[in-house]
């Protein structure tokens, strides 16, 4: 579904992503693990087409990613949840929401999202700068869904959240999985990445360098502590 | 008494019409980053559109359709080819919007020819007002000023491409992964701002003068309201040009024009050492 050959991102003279390959399938869960700065954010915004690549493929459903603009790319069906969760402070809780869409709204899709997040459909009209971290993060996962996605990628979701909505936001992802979306997940948090996806990816300094399912990886404890350092166990 | 009232209303309906151009400022600068040095052109373009209308047609009325009409055209033209290769660069802005003023200027200088012109008012009627025989149209004025400031404001928080405006202007990066077409919402947001400051420039005609420089005192002025009313607050940008405006006629009803702009200078850099947000930061989202 996802297919990453070889991608290579270069900001001014520095080398970020030195070659990154990874594939996510059709209805797959993955996460995508590695300390601070080895340029986790960099794969997704080199998917988004936010981050220009210097080399490399980047594959969504077998369409090269590279040969539509930007803009296009959550209309083939990828969606994006960034990094600090990029909501829109200025907008109402229900211009985030519809800002992707082609029309005005679209109620049965917003049926759905609010299904997931009932706490949203309470706060329509506030604007989005003004709910608390949890719904804004929250909001970011439904204005995604407003679009349909085939996949998603999530960029650290639960940072930053307190617990009781981490556990809310893990369980939404799962269900969406179900669902049939594929998701790409970047977790700090090793605990629930394994418990959420069953496959994994480690990233080191720009490149992948392990790739296993969860189960494997929960068996080799010293590739965890190599790799993710002292991340929480 | 009498006079104070007449400097009064023209200082305000003047700056309901400098509202509507530092407005087109306000967004080119909230949304490109471009520090646009050729906006009281597209004014100054606006009043000669008017006059070349008025010629070619016999009818002044229909400038204000034709004028922000082919202001939107040159402006969505403007930004592709010259905004968008220097996009982001706001050192560079300067010198290319320069370069472009004075493109403008000339080109009017050439065609319409360096003499100032007046147009007449369409109406020539005055009403009586307190004391003082008003003229009509500068009442017209600023209905039309006032209609197409509240229309631009519903445009911004009622339709897909000002909400795409709102939000393209607080993260390009993430309106772009939203599905935003940025580019797009650049070239519409200048095409707006040009065509926001060509009407002004036909509402305008009429109580000023028609000349390839009559762009050069209205650029000051339209920065200090964006300044005072808030970088990026768009309604404290409208306020803060009306509010201007209004003191300099004030002002000028006791003293000379120079005298009042001072005061108005004065007034500026008062507002920006005690409330270096803007007048108006605060009061609205
Ligand atoms: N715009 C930029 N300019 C310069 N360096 C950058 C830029 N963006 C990223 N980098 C560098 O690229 C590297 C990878 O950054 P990236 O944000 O992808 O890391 P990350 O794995 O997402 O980290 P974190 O877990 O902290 O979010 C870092 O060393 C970072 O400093
Ligand atoms: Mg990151």
């Amino acid at each position: 579904m996802l297919n990453l050959k070889d991608v290579h991102v270069h900001i001014g003279k520095l080398h970020i992503l030195q070659g990154v390959n990874l594939q996510v399938k059709p209805g797959e869960c993955a996460a995508l693990l590695g300390r601070n700065g080895v340029g986790k954010t960099t794969t997704l915004r080199a998917i988004m087409g936010l981050a220009r690549r210097s080399g490399g493929t980047v594959e969504f459903e077998g369409f090269d990613l590279a040969s539509c603009e930007p803009h296009e790319i959550p209309r083939r069906g990828v969606g994006y949840v960034p990094q600090g969760r990029g909501i829109f402070p200025n907008l109402t809780v229900l211009e985030n929401l519809c800002i992707g869409l082609p029309g005005r709204r679209d109620l049965e899709r917003e049926e759905y999202v609010f299904g997931c997040f009932p706490r949203l459909e309470e706060r329509l009209k506030q604007s989005g700068g003004t709910l608390s971290g949890g719904e804004q993060q929250m909001l970011a996962l439904a204005r995604c869904l407003m679009m349909r996605p085939k996949l998603i990628i999530l960029d650290e979701p639960t940072e930053g959240i307190m617990p009781r909505l981490v556990s809310q936001i893990r369980r939404e992802i799962h269900r969406i999985n179900q669902a049939g979306v594929s998701i790409l997940l970047v977790e700090q948090n090793v605990e629930t990445a394994l418990k959420l996806c069953p496959r994994v990816f480690l990233m080191e300094k720009g490149a992948i360098v392990y790739n296993g399912t969860a189960h494997e990886l929960k068996s080799k404890p010293e590739i965890v502590r190599r790799y993710l350092g002292l991340s929480k166990q | 008494m009498e006079k104070l009232f007449l400097l009064a209303m023209n200082g305000l309906i003047w700056g309901l019409i400098i509202a509507l151009i530092a407005l087109g400022l306000a967004i080119i600068f909230g949304l490109l980053d471009i520090i646009n040095l050729a906006h009281g052109d597209f004014f100054m373009v606006g009043t000669v559109l008017a006059w070349a209308t008025l010629q070619s047609t016999g009818s002044f009325w229909l400038a204000f359709i034709v004028a922000p009409f082919i202001g939107f055209i040159l402006g969505a033209l403007i930004q592709q080819v010259v905004i968008q290769p220097i996009r982001n660069t706001a050192m560079l802005s300067i010198v290319a919007t320069f370069g472009l003023s004075l493109i403008l200027q000339e080109s009017v200088r050439i065609t319409y020819g360096p003499t100032p012109g007046r147009i007449l008012p369409p109406i020539q009627s005055t009403i009586h007002l307190f004391g003082v025989d008003y003229e009509v149209y500068r009442l017209f004025a600023a209905v039309v000023a006032i209609l197409a400031l509240g229309g631009f404001f519903l445009f911004l928080q009622h339709t897909k491409l000002g909400t795409w405006m709102r939000a393209v202007r607080h993260d390009r990066e993430i309106a772009v992964a939203m599905g935003i077409p940025a580019g797009r919402v650049y070239i519409l947001t200048f095409a707006i701002g040009f065509a926001l400051a060509a009407l002004g420039g036909v509402v305008a005609a009429p109580i000023t003068t028609v000349d390839f420089r009559g762009g050069v005192d209205i650029l000051p002025f339209c920065f200090m309201a964006v300044i005072i009313g808030g970088l990026g607050n768009l309604p404290g940008t409208a306020a803060a040009a009306v509010l201007l405006a209004f003191v300099e006629g004030v002002i000028q009803s006791v003293t000379d024009p120079t005298v009042a702009r001072i005061a108005s200078l004065v007034l500026m850099s008062a507002v920006l050492l005690l409330r270096p947000q803007g007048l108006f930061k605060g009061l609205t989202r």
